[in-house]
């Protein structure tokens, strides 16, 4: 195994590339995949009911038989919504303690380096390749490509607001000017969250490429080669502490750079 | 002992002591869960009747966990037929409202700090039944004075009159509906009474002067009131002020206070001259028309407009409808009468007057009452008190009753110490600071009393002065001796039982008066022991079922209310002559007018207008102020100002402005209502606000107090009672 | 089916709030705030002439009801009696309907925070006892019923003795409470507090006009986005995969 590591991904010969298919990295610990899923499983249940919750015309995203077939299938409407705030409830409950002691986990320099240049040309040479526009390379990315940031920054602005909001509504807290604008507010921060998670969705589950992707969620780990070739910038971090760590365990002989 | 009886228990011990206890109670409870109290195993509903006001329509009590959770009409009752006012419709906000007297107080502090310490009814009753034995050995039991008011009086009036007093001041008379009762009773040989015997349903002219019916509520007139109108009654309203009946009316004739008289007498005159005066039955039942004639031969509109401000040829085309509608023609005898001191002159015009047009015991008018005979207990006669009355009733006021008693004449003893000196009052259900004018006077006297003691419900605004308080139950949660109504076109026994144990440490006013009769050896004019035993014997002659009357709230009887309903042999006016006297040798003798004079009355000085005072729907005199619902509603009252007044006085709608009377006296500040619907020589606010009890944390100083503006009255040398219309307010400048 | 209706003689009111105390006990609507509204208009004329007369309202229960569009959550419907109903257990209290009532009959209660508006009392008509100010007013002056039992008293008033429903040139959308009275009268109650138009609160208005377009406009373009990558990957085939 060479022990450089590049500045910029270098073409890998099919050796190498098969050597580094074979190895993982962990990517994402044991909370970040819980917390992940438990999100995905609430916020389905919760736009399953919540968009059943909006009837009237003049607000309603779908048509009334969908509201009488969710709020049928709890007996009463009644029941939907006090299903639909228990389970934000417990959604809030089981975030929001994750949010403030494990910040450590998912507040990390690499999901805040938001938008540097690698990330805004790499947004604009994936779209025109969506559209089948370009050939061009994209763009080293670190271990969140620009579009997952971007995702992150819809999330991480929106929940708190769908959060608040959703117990404002919920509870009748402080006014009733304060109920009618948080049912704007969570309207609003759903759909965002909403249009972010179509694209989420389909790159995580649907596209066939980033299927590591999709996998790490449930094993935690990537193969190396899918970190080379969509995350340099996280491989290369990896592999230089990889070096650091092995240097300090065994000062033998000198290693040559 | 028993201190209170539920429904079942009054049910068990009425078949111990062998009446057939067959009917069941009107709610067995358990189907009927009310709305919004899921989780109540049983709701029983309990009859009694209410005493947010003295008209004490039947109730309905729903009790859900030892808890009332509703108080509402009784469909069976047959006054209301299950409608109630608003006030009614309040009963818990009375029972729970969380100012109430809860323990016996003793007095601390100086005689009016407020300052108290609980102490318990056997501490509190002994230290009262020991100043009353000392007070009797020092001064004479005469010394001391009730002060009573409402049903459970007739508890308390027994006990001090057993005790050796006959000085009993009930506010009823001389200071709301004496002049009138006097009146009626020396032209038909017998009071208006109260529930008032009017046959609104069946008018075809309803007359109102001195009465705000709509604002002034009682549940079963206003009815009566309301139906009248929808079946297409005329109504003429004579007031300073545009009312809720004005605007219904279809004459409101905005009469220049003071003035009634005048309007009256060209009544009759018109009525005389065209002949429009009801012939037959004046000469079959009534005496000394050709004086009246003759003396309201002059008396004519043109005479009276200049006077009354109403032109000429309205008061004789009011005067011709009324002759065209009789005998249906009810005039409202009104109520509160104590106007301006010729009070009981004023209510024999409109007796008379009532009697020209062959309404009094006739369909539309004025019914007859149906005596109910009810029985009581053998009692020995009260001790004859060796001094007499201080009040002057029977006395200095000639036509004053001995029951009800002149109040402000007690007043006048205990300050004078003429006929002899007052030491003690005792109030029970009255709160003197608000019931008698010239309050400063009140005060001043109960300062010089040795024993002040008050009996209440509320902590009122005079319990700052008392030596002793003590907390009686309120109406939801005691026995009170029936009514017994003979005023109805159907006379009947209503009932009132307590729906829930007393509250706090409170006590019913039967078991109060009755431990301090036992403590005063008086117990022989008590000699029952429970409610039951009492209401059983009251009821006796009548034969009703006793179960059936608890159980239904009321029983009415047959009546007889109309002159052909009454056998020919019978003496239906009960006045000395027995016919209706027009002319009255009665006060022909007692050397007053046997015929009603009009009186000019002082009208304000340049700058003041008249102070006016009446009812508002949601409130009860000073009484109501404190419950929750009913304050909410109107938590103060305003002074109403036409617009001119209020435009020379600088004055805008909403401002608060305080008043000054022509003593000096000044008000609480108070909300201006500046309106087109009342004169510009008067002004008018609703009665009992004001109050200064700090004890009463949503009444205490909201709006201000009329009574505390009437510094001067204008006293009927009949009766005593205070004409309180005789006081003239402007504005501070401030 | 059923459509219930009110009958209000304002010859009879007295404006006396039997009805407003009754209500308030019977479904514990905290003090200070009522489902009724009783109230005696400003007076017409000047001295002497002078015009006025007490009037109630309560909710009309309206025919063609304006609140019930205006809640997002669908809490306010009306029901098979023809009743303007309010699920309390859906309702969120957010105020939407209360601007959508011409009559400004709805109200936030202070103690549920949620909203409260009269249901012609519907747990008392169910057991065949009439709503609670029908039953304690004093004037006799309230009717209920229903229109279309020929026999009724409502019937009778509405359709023979000329009771008239408040609704003007801007505002029909059918009132079921009917008023009786002198029609001067009844003109002047009217008209001393007209309906306005229903309104929409601001965020509501937000929500329907600029919110909801938005968010159907993103949900839309996304989710059109992703079908149109997910046919050009079918398109492609699999061997686009860096793999």
């Amino acid at each position: 195994m060479s022990s450089a590591v590049p500045l910029t991904p270098v073409p890998l010969s099919t050796e190498e590339a098969a050597a580094m298919s074979q190895r993982s990295i962990k990517k994402h610990d044991v909370a970040i995949m819980l917390v992940h899923w438990f999100n995905a499983a609430t916020w389905i249940l919760e736009v399953t009911t919540g968009v059943a919750l909006i009837t009237s015309r003049l607000f309603r995203v779908a048509p009334a038989w969908y509201s009488d077939l969710i709020g049928g299938v709890f007996g009463s409407r009644a029941n939907l919504l006090k299903f639909h705030i228990a389970l934000g409830v417990l959604w809030i409950a089981v975030l929001l303690p994750y949010a403030i002691f494990g910040f450590r986990n998912y507040l990390r320099a690499e999901m805040l380096n938001f938008f540097e240049r690698d990330d805004r040309r790499w947004l604009v040479i994936r779209l025109k390749m969506i559209l089948g526009r370009t050939d061009e390379p994209l763009p080293p990315q670190d271990a969140y490509n620009a579009g997952q940031k971007a995702f992150a920054l819809v999330v991480w602005t929106m929940v708190p607001v769908v959060g608040i909001s959703g117990l404002i509504m919920a509870f009748q807290l402080f006014s009733t000017t304060a109920v009618g604008w948080a049912v704007v507010f969570h309207y609003l921060a759903v759909g965002a969250v909403v249009s972010g998670l179509f694209i989420h969705v389909y790159m995580g589950a649907v596209f066939p490429e980033e299927k590591p992707a999709f996998f790490s969620m449930l094993t935690g780990n990537v193969n190396e080669l899918f970190a080379y070739s969509h995350h340099f910038k996280w491989w290369r971090k990896v592999k230089l502490a990889e070096q650091a760590h092995e240097r300090k365990q065994s000062p033998g002989p000198e290693k040559v750079p | 002992m028993a201190m209170t009886i539920t429904r079942r228990g009054f049910l068990k011990s009425a078949a111990a002591a062998g009446v057939a206890a067959t009917v069941a109670p009107a709610s067995a409870g358990a189907e009927v869960h009310p709305p919004g109290w899921s989780g109540a195993a049983r709701v029983d509903k309990i009859a009694s009747n209410c005493d947010l006001c003295f008209w004490r329509c039947g109730v309905l009590a729903s009790v859900a966990d030892g808890k009332v959770v509703r108080v509402e009409g009784n469909p069976a009752h047959p006054q209301n037929k299950g409608r109630l006012c608003a006030r009614g419709n309040a009963g818990t906000g009375l029972l729970y409202d969380p100012d109430r007297l809860k323990t016996p107080l003793l007095r601390t502090g100086a005689r009016g700090e407020g300052a108290f310490k609980p102490v318990s009814w056997d501490e509190a009753l002994d230290f009262l039944a020991g100043k009353l034995r000392e007070i009797k050995e020092k001064h004479g039991p005469e010394s001391v004075a009730l002060f009573p008011h409402g049903i459970a009086a007739s508890f308390f009036i027994p006990l001090m009159r057993a005790y050796g007093t006959p000085n009993i001041g009930m506010p009823s008379f001389a200071q709301c509906r004496g002049p009138r009762d006097v009146a009626y009773k020396l032209t038909f040989g017998r009071p208006v009474g109260s529930p008032e015997p009017l046959d609104l349903e069946e008018s075809r002219l309803v007359v109102l002067i001195g009465s705000h019916l709509g604002e002034n509520v009682f549940t079963s007139q206003t009815t009566a009131f309301s139906t009248a109108l929808a079946r297409g009654a005329k109504l003429l309203t004579v007031d300073p002020r545009f009312s809720t009946a004005a605007s219904k009316s279809d004459w409101w004739l905005p009469i220049r206070p003071g003035t009634d008289m005048a309007l009256l007498l060209a009544w009759m005159n018109v009525l005389v001259t065209e002949k429009l005066y009801d012939r037959e039955y004046v000469e079959q039942y009534t005496s000394g028309f050709n004086q009246l004639a003759e003396h309201v031969k002059g008396l004519t509109p043109e005479w009276a407009a200049p006077l009354t401000d109403i032109s000429a040829d309205r008061i004789r085309e009011t005067a011709r409808a009324m002759g065209a509608a009789k005998p249906a023609v009810l005039v409202h005898p009104g109520r509160h009468t104590t106007w301006y001191g010729d009070d009981v002159q004023r209510g024999r015009a409109m007796a008379i007057l009532t009697a020209l047009l062959g309404a009094y015991g006739r369909k539309g008018g004025m019914f007859l009452p149906t005596s109910i005979k009810t029985g009581g207990f053998p009692t020995p006669k009260f001790p004859v008190a060796a001094r007499g009355r201080a009040d002057g009733a029977g006395g200095r006021f000639p036509l004053a009753g001995e029951e009800e008693g002149v109040t402000n004449g007690l007043v006048d003893a205990t300050l004078s110490g003429k006929p002899y000196p007052i030491k003690a009052w005792i109030t029970y259900a009255q709160n003197v600071l608000g019931s008698i004018p010239q309050q400063a006077r009140t005060l001043e006297a109960i300062m010089k009393l040795d024993l002040m003691v008050v009996v209440d419900v509320l902590p009122v605004e005079q319990t700052r002065y008392a030596d002793l308080v003590l907390p009686e139950a309120t109406y939801l949660e005691r026995y009170d001796p029936p009514m017994v109504v003979a005023t109805a076109k159907e006379p009947f026994i209503s009932v009132r039982m307590p729906a829930i144990k007393p509250l706090h440490d409170s006590r019913p006013g039967w078991w109060i008066a009755r431990e301090l009769a036992r403590r005063l050896d008086l117990l022989a004019w008590f000699p029952w022991e429970t409610p039951e035993q009492h209401l059983a014997k009251l009821v006796e002659p009548t034969g009703v079922n006793l179960a059936e009357l608890v159980a239904t709230g009321a029983v009415a009887f047959p009546g007889k209310p109309y002159l052909e309903d009454r056998p020919s042999d019978e003496r239906v006016f009960p006045s000395p002559s027995g016919k209706i006297e027009l002319w009255s040798k009665q006060l022909a003798d007692l050397g007053a007018d046997p015929l009603p004079r009009y009186t000019a009355h002082e009208q304000p000085p340049t700058g003041f207008v008249r102070l006016l005072y009446g009812r508002a729907a949601v409130h009860s005199f000073g009484r109501t102020q404190n419950n929750e619902p009913l304050h909410a509603l109107m938590p103060e009252n305003a002074v109403w100002l036409s617009t001119a007044t209020a435009r020379a006085w600088g004055v805008a709608d909403g401002q608060r402005i305080m008043l000054e009377n022509s003593d000096g006296v000044r008000s609480d500040p108070v909300l201006a209502k500046v309106t087109e619907g009342i004169r510009s020589d008067c002004a008018f606010m609703a009665h009992g606000f004001g109050a200064h009890a700090p004890g009463l944390r949503l009444a205490n100083r909201r709006g201000t107090s009329d009574n505390a503006l009437i510094s001067r009255v204008s006293v009927d040398p009949l009766t005593g009672a205070t004409g309180m219309r005789v006081n003239f307010v402007r504005p501070v400048r401030a | 089916m059923a459509r219930y209706a009110m009958v209000t003689d304002l010859r009879k009111c007295v404006g006396c709030q039997a009805c407003t105390v009754a209500c308030c006990q019977e479904w514990g609507v905290p003090a200070g705030q009522a489902r009724t509204n009783v109230r005696t208009t400003p007076l017409s004329g000047t001295f002497p002439d002078l015009k006025s007369t007490p009037m109630v309202e309560q909710c009309n229960q309206c025919d063609r009801p304006s609140c019930v569009e205006a809640c997002p959550s669908g809490a306010t419907y009306k029901d098979a009696g023809g009743v303007v109903q309010v699920d309390g257990g859906v309702c969120i209290g957010c105020g939407f309907c209360l601007d959508a009532c011409p009559y400004a009959n709805r109200f936030i209660n202070t103690a549920t925070r949620k909203v409260d508006k009269c249901d012609f009392c519907s747990p008392r008509v169910v057991r065949g006892e009439p709503p609670a100010c029908v039953a304690t007013c004093t004037a006799h002056a309230k009717y209920f019923g229903d229109l279309e039992d020929r026999g009724s008293e409502v019937h009778r008033l509405v359709f023979w003795e000329g009771a008239r429903r408040q609704e003007t040139s801007s505002v029909a959308i059918g009132p079921n409470v009917y008023y009786l009275g002198k029609p001067e009268l009844v003109a002047l109650a009217f008209s001393s507090d007209p309906p306005h138009s229903p309104k929409l609160l601001t965020a509501g208005q937000a929500l329907n006009g600029l919110v909801r377009p938005l968010v159907v406009g993103m949900v839309a373009a996304t989710f059109l986005g992703q079908a149109v990558a997910f046919f050009a990957q079918i398109h492609k085939g699999e061997g686009d995969s860096h793999e």
